[in-house]
């Protein structure tokens, strides 16, 4: 029993080393991906920079990336994980491909967060006499903030299953403690431990994402 | 400041949104464009205002073209004008006092000052001590009020009305022109209102321009316009006007094959039984009321003329001599 509890917390501390990080570095990876690609779309959808070509090319890279199975975009960029930090087996090791998987998806969640801003405040914003970054980091950032947290909040949950899939090719955390014990050496109690941490870190994240969000609102 | 429009034309594909507009606006007045929707009022402000660079023409605020800007002086000249929107285009992420701030932080004002100037532009606004309100707690005229203090904030020469009073009820349209107008006096603004209501016209406006598919058909003093109209289209906002306005009383639907308009001085002589007497002709009035614009009284009456084409023909001809405007329906 004693040793059940080790590896669950030893395994839990991982996942959430592994989402915190990735959550981290996808954002600073997919929040100005996000920004381009809705800063270059068209004007009608509150674009105030419109460049089609440019615009098109980033969401076909990012639509490609998107529909790569995550398992086998985690494999492919494994030699970035050995390139880097030395190694491609770890906690930390999957940090990078998680980042790098999760970015697309941040910078879409971003750009549709950013398209609810009413563009005729942009236009406002414009004809004050706003530069291009005033209107991002004065207008669209702080008029999209709740809408932002919430896709910060699905990013989250969508990288808490993301981990526990990079346990199975050597990430550790969770998903893997669920495999190697639960699964493999048929221990069922490993598997139910493994799901109801998920399940309970998934809705904790869930409810504050929506009471940060729903207070942003009843602000304004 | 005094802006002038040259041969002004913008095209979206096949639509000539503006086509040809040469204005001259003058300084320190409340100058009206009005047109229906799709007559390219919306565009024409958009020209105007530098939001959007003109195919063909040229944009002078004095002797200073505007039209051909580069990017960065393009950003310096939008903020020393001001612009108010139909739908207010208030940041909900920021508090009354934060929004009238908005435009002086962008150019890097003094925050000891620009705290001092929110002040007072609240009590200008009559919004006073309201600062620290949430925008969706405000009501539209008071939204309204917050968009004309920020407008303000760094002390334009010029002020855009886009449609500003459109989403207001008749009440607060009152209230916000009579702000518009008493600001343009304080300030000596050259104010530009764009609108499809003739009330707003009426009741703000020194100067106005007719809009019709992308064309300016009509352009002089409100008070030539409301009493000698000579476009269809002018024609056409005028009796929308007469029949909504309450001042005109309508007792009859039927006839009224004559739209007579008196001014002035007019109104005051008993100039339809004068014309009566002496020409024998009968006069079944349709409608009638006296308007008031600009301080000056109009006069528009419906009715049919009688009881023969040449006593009526007589009849209208002697109440032209007499300086009234006699339209006749078809």
């Amino acid at each position: 029993m004693n040793t059940m509890i080790t590896l669950v917390l030893e395994a839990t501390r991982q996942t959430i080393v592994m989402v915190f990080l990735s959550t981290i570095f996808s954002m600073i990876l997919g929040f100005p991906i996000g920004v381009l690609l809705h800063v270059t779309g068209s004007e009608e959808h509150g674009g105030i920079i419109p460049h089609p070509v440019f615009c098109n090319i980033i969401s076909r890279i990012v639509n490609i990336l998107r529909s790569f199975p995550f398992l086998i975009l985690m494999i492919v960029l494994m030699p970035l994980s050995r390139l880097i930090i030395g190694t491609s087996i770890g906690t930390m090791a999957t940090v990078i491909p998680l980042s790098i998987a999760a970015a697309p998806f941040v910078a879409r969640v971003i750009e549709s967060a950013l398209k609810e801003v009413d563009p005729g405040v942009v236009q406002a914003a414009k004809a004050m006499g706003s530069s291009n970054w005033q209107i991002i980091y004065k207008v669209l950032i702080p008029e999209a903030l709740p809408s932002l947290v919430s896709g910060v909040t699905l990013t989250i949950i969508n990288l808490i299953g993301y981990s526990a899939m990079a346990g199975a090719i050597g990430g550790g955390g969770l998903g893997d403690l669920a495999i190697r014990y639960g699964y493999q050496r048929f221990r069922p109690s490993y598997m139910v431990a493994a799901v109801v941490i998920i399940i309970v870190m998934v809705e904790l994240i869930q409810f504050v994402g929506d009471r940060i969000s729903s207070r942003l609102i009843a602000k304004r | 400041m005094e802006i002038r429009l040259r041969n002004l034309r913008r095209n979206y594909g096949e639509l000539h949104a503006v086509d040809d507009v040469s204005l001259d606006i003058p300084s320190n007045t409340v100058y009206g464009i009005i047109g229906r929707s799709g007559a390219g009022k919306s565009t024409l402000v958009r020209l105007v205002s530098m939001l959007e660079k003109p195919d063909n023409g040229e944009v002078y605020y004095d002797d200073k073209r505007v039209d051909d800007l580069s990017r960065d002086e393009l950003i310096q000249e939008r903020r020393k004008i001001g612009m108010i929107f139909q739908n207010f285009n208030l940041f909900s992420s920021r508090n009354a006092a934060e929004n009238i701030a908005y435009p002086m932080e962008i150019c890097h004002m003094d925050k000891a000052y620009i705290r001092q100037r929110t002040e007072e532009l609240l009590e200008l606004v009559g919004l006073a001590g309201r600062g620290n309100a949430a925008i969706s707690t405000l009501s539209g005229g008071q939204k309204q009020r917050v968009a004309i203090a920020r407008a303000l904030a760094v002390k334009p020469a010029i002020l855009f009305c886009d449609e500003a009073t459109s989403a207001l009820d008749p009440q607060t349209t009152r209230s916000i022109l009579a702000l518009i107008k008493e600001i343009q006096k304080k300030m000596n603004l050259t104010v530009v209102m764009i609108t499809h209501q003739m009330e707003v016209v009426r009741d703000a406006c020194d100067r106005v321009a007719v809009l019709d598919s992308g064309h300016i058909v009509e352009e002089g003093a409100v008070s030539d316009i409301f009493s000698a109209p000579k476009s269809a289209v002018t024609k056409d906002f005028l009796s929308s006007l007469t029949t909504v306005q309450e001042s005109v009383v309508r007792w009859s639907k039927e006839g009224g094959h004559y739209t007579l308009r008196f001014r002035g001085s007019k109104t005051d002589e008993p100039i339809i039984s004068t014309v009566s007497r002496s020409t024998g002709a009968i006069f079944n009035i349709r409608a009638a009321g006296v308007q008031s614009v600009e301080d000056e009284e109009l006069g528009v009456m419906i009715t049919d003329i009688g009881p023969d084409p040449q006593t009526a023909a007589a009849a209208v001809a002697m109440l032209r001599e007499n300086g009234v405007t006699v339209e006749e329906e078809a």
